[in-house]
């Protein structure tokens, strides 16, 4: 039974489904906590962490190819059952759902700090997730048709950061691998946030029309968020010194303050207003997990009632604990640990949990 | 059931406060220009001046100093005091009178700049030679307004390499880069108010030395910032000088400067050897030569006559133990162990260091006369 049938993603829809979730809030402080790690040797592990995602993206393919039609929760009702399957999707919702909470924070308090620094955070909040919740509430298609038209719409906005590069000094990144590998290493770990996101596709896979595309369509959206990723990081290398670069929470926001035009001087205003569409394009795809996989736990489809109530516990949650910066930077590391689990050791468990499972069910029915 | 969900969130909407940010421009004050200064018992003298947009004022400027302890505490100040809530977002000048600078760390007072996020970070910074508040009170009959006339004149002298063009936000590399020693433009008002050329500062903030205009454009060529014009007027001793109008003058402009550094580590010192490739025009020559037949010759001595010039450059400059050409970052990328050492030193290292320069001429033109 095809049960996503209905709501068929194309080839192009799922790439930028996928880049676009990997594209969000983590871009501005990435090179300062690249810079902490590694240096200004930082980009090569940008180039490692795109590896990485390409290998655990293959895999999680790998695993899916066995079921087209399934999503991760249906996955894991049909390996486990329908007890402990439930109980093994709950993280999954918790994940997603955290996720979507985490990115919506860090863009909230962006928005506070550099536009509306006196507007209650719950009237930014509200502002920024009701128009969200139309395109969360509607399913895979209406998702893909905004991640790709929000990309064409808005990819010219890191093309602006080029005019950054007259001011730099290359020279900061001589010489290349200066304490070793390791630093560069231990670099990847930690900037594995800005980097999340294909994990998606778990709940999009199915959704995709032409399966044997998936994985071009993979390396496709990986290496356009390396673009964006090694371009930021590089331009930041060369602009900021090397000794000055982590004095500033995020590089790219000082970074973007210096671009001006004669026809506008503060062109950062400008960017941060526009790239509030490229950050939804980021927390919806993880909106649409957690409703999806919401959906499959309760084993009813009602995604408009589920996607209010998220909305409508995202802006109580946010009533109650008036979150801060120091707060949403420990849940990014919450976060970034959780990934490290979710997105690429946990597809090879399920991976080789899927092979034996296989060769379990064949012995049987021979 | 969808529409109740959409009306509902609708109707929260309306009953929201608002965007709380909301300033009418009017209630604005746009400062241009700010100026930081000590006063004689070394108090925080902070003054603003900001344009009036107002038929009925009769000045077209607005200009207040106040005694303050930090600049963002000066804001509050301010506003008891203008027309309207003052404004950082559109200083375009940051001028700092000569006496902050003879006290370590002054760069702290600049914090809220870097972390407000409403400051801009492009305004120029400028080091004042006398008393900021009086520069700022400067009306001057035959210019237009001060901020306007004094940011076209740093602008544009920065075209000609006369001076540097330090923006806050690279004032602020120079100061954490451990490689190099921040620059800024120096200002003087003595009756006009005149660009005297570079002041170097060391790592700690504190003055060091004066580079006057001619000087500059070598510290330009040395920092490899080859934008921009340049124009040298030399004096070439072999040839036969007498009388007032001194006549072994020759003026030209580099048509392309091509900068090369080569960098080594012996005998426990840095070495950096320039090599500068140079096009020129020749646009003045009080002197009779036949450059069609001797121009080897006249290459050779304006070469022998810039290597001169850096020279006494570099001598002045690493006597005051300060680097501001930037060649630590050359350290770091070509000998990074031996930087690694000395990098919290860099200063006291590059004074010792040798810095030689090769210069190659080559004259293009002549003009158009013989």
């Amino acid at each position: 039974m095809k049960k996503y049938a209905a709501n068929q993603i194309t080839f192009l829809q799922f790439v930028f489904i996928l880049h676009g979730s990997q594209v969000g809030t983590g871009i501005f402080a990435l090179p300062r906590i690249l810079a902490e790690k590694a240096g200004t040797d930082g980009w090569i592990s940008v180039i490692l962490a795109w590896c990485c995602n390409l290998i655990a993206s293959v895999v999680i393919i790998k695993v899916f190819k066995k079921y087209p039609n399934d999503t991760l929760p249906d996955l894991l009702i049909r390996l486990f059952g329908k007890i402990v399957g439930r109980i093994l999707i709950l993280p999954i919702i918790v994940y997603f759902a955290f996720m979507v909470w985490n990115i919506l924070i860090a863009t909230m308090l962006y928005v506070k700090g550099w536009f509306l620094p006196m507007t209650p955070d719950y009237v930014v909040m509200i502002l920024l997730i009701v128009p969200g919740y139309l395109v969360a509430s509607k399913g895979a298609r209406v998702l893909g048709r905004y991640s790709e038209l929000v990309f064409y719409m808005t990819i010219w906005l890191f093309l602006i950061l080029i005019f950054a590069i007259k001011d730099s000094h290359w020279i900061h990144l001589l010489p290349i691998v200066k304490e070793g590998w390791l630093p560069i290493f231990q670099g990847v770990a930690a900037t594995i946030y800005p980097f999340l996101g294909f994990e998606i596709l778990f709940v999009i896979y199915p959704f995709l029309q032409k399966k044997h595309l998936a994985v071009r369509g993979v390396v496709l959206a990986n290496t356009i968020t390396l673009a964006i990723h090694l371009g930021i990081t590089l331009i930041s290398f060369a602009f900021f010194s090397p000794d000055g670069i982590t004095e500033y929470n995020e590089p790219v926001f000082n970074l973007l303050k210096v671009i001006e035009f004669h026809f506008i001087e503060r062109f950062d205003m400008v960017f941060l207003a526009l790239y509030l569409f490229v950050v939804t394009t980021c927390w919806l795809p993880y909106a649409f997990g957690a409703i999806l996989s919401t959906e499959i736990w309760l084993g009813k489809k009602n995604s408009q009632a589920i996607a209010a109530i998220l909305v409508v516990f995202i802006i109580l949650l946010i009533l109650l604990t008036h979150p801060s910066w120091n707060e949403s930077n420990k849940w990014t590391q919450i976060i970034n640990q959780a990934g490290i689990g979710f997105a690429y050791l946990f597809p090879f468990l399920l991976y080789i949990y899927v092979g034996i499972y296989n060769r379990f069910q064949r012995s049987e029915s021979k | 059931m969808k529409r109740i969900y959409f009306v509902c969130l609708l109707l929260s909407l309306t009953v929201l406060p608002g965007c709380v940010d909301e300033v009418d421009i009017e209630d604005i004050s746009l400062s241009l220009m700010v100026g930081i200064d000590l006063d004689e018992d070394n108090r925080l003298v902070i003054s603003s001046s900001s344009p009036v947009f107002n038929k009925e004022a009769e000045e077209k400027e607005e200009n207040t100093s106040v005694i303050a302890i930090t600049p963002e505490q000066s804001e509050g100040e301010f506003d008891a005091t203008i027309t309207a809530l003052s404004s950082r977002g559109k200083v375009q000048m940051l001028l700092i009178g000569k006496r902050v600078f003879q006290h370590k760390d002054w760069f702290n007072i600049l914090d809220t700049i870097y972390r407000n996020g409403q400051n801009t970070t492009l305004s120029r910074v400028v080091l004042v030679d006398g008393a900021v508040e009086e520069l700022m009170k400067f009306k001057p009959k035959d210019k237009p307004r001060l901020p306007v006339y004094l940011l076209k004149l740093i602008d544009t002298a920065h075209e000609q390499n006369l001076t540097v063009k330090t923006s806050l936000q690279e004032l602020h590399r120079q100061f954490w880069e451990k490689g190099e020693s921040p620059t800024v433009t120096e200002l003087k008002k003595d009756g006009e108010v005149t660009i005297t050329g570079t002041s170097i500062l060391n790592r700690d903030g504190l003055y060091k030395l004066s580079l006057d205009l001619d000087e500059t454009k070598w510290l330009r060529i040395l920092q490899n910032e080859t934008d921009g014009e340049f124009s040298f007027t030399i004096q070439l001793p072999e040839q036969p000088s007498s009388g007032l109008f001194q006549k072994n003058r020759m003026s030209f402009f580099p048509n392309a400067t091509k900068v090369k550094v080569k960098t080594s580590f012996a005998d426990d010192k840095f070495i950096f050897n320039y090599g500068i490739d140079m096009r020129i025009v020749v646009t003045e020559r009080l002197f009779r030569y036949d450059i069609m037949k001797k121009e080897a010759e006249l290459e050779k001595e304006i070469q022998k006559e810039l290597e001169k010039k850096i020279e006494q450059l570099v001598k002045k400059v690493q006597r005051a133990k300060v680097d501001p050409f930037g060649l630590g970052l050359y350290a770091r990328a070509y000998e990074y162990p031996h930087w690694k050492q000395v990098q919290d030193n860099w200063e006291d290292t590059f004074s010792k260091a040798e810095v030689h320069a090769k210069v190659k001429v080559k004259i293009l033109s002549m003009g158009s006369t013989k």
